[in-house]
């Protein structure tokens, strides 16, 4: 049946008339607070105390109360000491594997799969990423999540993207492998390439930031900066060069709402479950692989030939290279590793922003295949550039500091 | 008469919560802790500059909110200020929490009853003092819903 567009018209009339009732829309408190929370004058301080808050129960929660509180007297006390003592063939390869070494009397420095392993996935990670999905349930349940993407949404557009970039920005915080997944929110295959790859390169994980966080708690302000101006740096220059469109997009805002502690239960158990059957055994597989390849000499012979591209261009000792060869399998074990180097404060801060710039774990990479070969490569290819010249820049800018 | 109730005591309210607001980022820029009888105001670039850029916006939105106070749209800026308030002073009030609850690295796994008590001793940073203050605004929002 054709219509001409007067009937069209009737027809749409006829329809809202049956359908909609008109009156005078009265605002509520609740709709005057959605109303402030998007306007950038008001919105941006509110978001500030909304990140504020986040970090501060995020470190006050998983590092001051499970970490230190509990899980490194747990660790270092009890089961390392413990586990050194009954393990059999002290000295062997296989000792070596799985406790570490002998005489460690932290877990920390032990470095093997029974003892650092476990320690950071169950010990760091764990509570890191419980209260980090925890809050971000919350957020979203409440209804502020729609809401920052309205805020941001002029930012993600001078890269590319828009506000709902936001939700796999911060998914990645936690953990990088549903942050992959939630790039299918955006429209084009640009977009989500731009996305993949920034928060591949860009975006430390909640195990990485746990880590982060007693290892170097006193710079951790300074390596978030430089990977935030790398984000939007390097967004930029894709956008530019990437073919393909970046279109608008109209988002539905909720009103706020009260949280349902169903709803947040369910989520919570879905992604730490996530999490547990997916990242612990890829902590546990790398903390292994890291040690065989100490054991064949094999990081010996990388940090000998690689020595000067790492003190030359970037600034840091050769003997990086085996952390960042574990970067590759978990960047959390890499920082780890990290902490028993000796450096200076400048050196620890370019050695861990280019253990987050440079390869994605094994984990994000798997999802990275499962989105596209293509992908993957364009997503290396820049990683490759952006570890080049963003490490290189980082080091020059502590040169010409004069603190290097 | 709430409506004027409701400016002034919010205009004060905004007025203290700026000048505190102010001297968080003073004693930051300052570089050292300052501590006077029960008050004290980190130093730290997280809880002094970040916190210090808190409490001087929930200061704004008070003092934004006093023309016309009752109307929804500025009662919603009185109410953020004093959320701003709650979530900085709530999680001043966690960090304390988790802090009293181990035994510290050589001691026991849980605190002592007089050691996780002595964790919430004074000097308190200055947004717990707003806490209570911003506690009104439940008051006029009450009133509001009912009308």
């Amino acid at each position: 049946m054709r219509l001409t567009a007067d009937e069209r018209w009737n027809l749409i009339e006829e329809i809202s008339n049956k359908v909609l009732t008109y009156g005078k829309f009265k605002h509520t408190l609740k709709d005057a607070l959605g109303e402030l929370t998007v306007k950038p004058l008001t919105g941006i301080p509110i978001a500030i105390v909304v990140l504020y808050g986040f970090w501060s129960v995020f470190s006050s929660f998983a590092g001051t109360l499970c970490t230190d509180g509990f899980f490194v007297k747990l660790f270092d006390g009890h089961f390392l000491p413990w586990i050194q003592s009954i393990f059999p063939g002290k000295g062997g390869w296989i000792y070596y594997i799985f406790v570490g070494d002998p005489v460690a009397d932290n877990c920390f420095e032990a470095f093997g799969v029974l003892t650092s392993g476990l320690f950071v996935a169950i010990g760091v990670v764990l509570p890191a990423i419980f209260i980090f999905y925890l809050m971000m349930a919350l957020l979203e349940d409440v209804g502020y999540m729609p809401r920052l993407a309205v805020l941001v949404d002029t930012i993600f557009h001078r890269i590319g993207l828009h506000g709902y970039a936001i939700i796999p920005s911060i998914l990645a915080l936690g953990c990088n492998v549903p942050a992959v997944t939630a790039t299918r929110i955006l429209e084009t295959k640009k977009q989500r390439f731009i996305m993949m790859t920034l928060l591949a390169i860009f975006i430390p994980c909640g195990a990485q930031l746990g880590i982060m966080q007693e290892v170097i708690p006193e710079s951790i302000g300074i390596v978030l900066l430089y990977l935030i101006f790398g984000y939007f740096l390097f967004g930029f220059i894709l956008n530019k060069i990437v073919p393909g469109k970046s279109p608008e997009i109209l988002i539905d805002v909720p009103p706020y709402q009260k949280p349902l502690w169903n709803n947040i239960s369910r989520k919570l158990r879905m992604r730490l479950g996530g999490f547990l059957k997916i990242a612990v055994p890829f902590v546990l597989f790398g903390c292994a692989i890291v040690n065989i390849l100490y054991l064949t000499g094999t990081i010996d012979w990388l940090a000998k030939t690689l020595a000067p591209l790492l003190t030359g261009w970037f600034g840091v000792p050769g003997e990086t290279v085996g952390p960042l060869i574990a970067a590759f399998l978990r960047k959390d074990l890499a920082v780890a590793q990290l902490n028993v180097i000796e450096m200076s404060k400048y050196q620890m801060i370019t050695s861990v922003v280019l253990v987050s710039i440079y390869f994605p774990c094994i984990a994000t990479f798997v999802m990275l295949l499962k989105e596209g070969w293509k992908n993957l490569l364009g997503s290396l290819a820049v990683l490759l550039t952006v570890i080049f010249f963003y490490g290189g820049l980082i080091n020059v800018i502590w040169k010409l500091l004069g603190v290097q | 008469m709430n409506e004027k109730i409701g400016r002034v005591y919010f205009g004060i309210l905004g007025i203290i919560t700026l000048i505190f607001g102010i001297s968080d980022l003073i004693v930051t820029m300052g570089g050292n802790d300052f501590s006077w009888s029960i008050l004290e105001i980190s130093s730290e670039m997280f809880r002094g500059g970040w916190g210090g850029l808190i409490v001087i916006s929930a200061g704004l939105f008070y003092l934004s909110s006093l023309k016309n106070f009752l109307e929804i749209h500025q009662l919603s800026k009185a109410l953020m200020g004093s959320i701003l308030i709650w979530i900085l002073a709530g999680t001043d009030i966690f960090v304390r929490i988790t802090e009293s609850i181990p035994g510290g690295e050589e001691g026991p796994w849980f605190n002592s009853l007089e050691g996780f008590l002595s964790n919430y001793v004074p000097p308190y940073p200055s947004v717990i003092f707003l806490l209570p203050f911003s506690l009104i605004i439940l008051f006029f929002v009450s009133k509001i819903k009912k009308a």
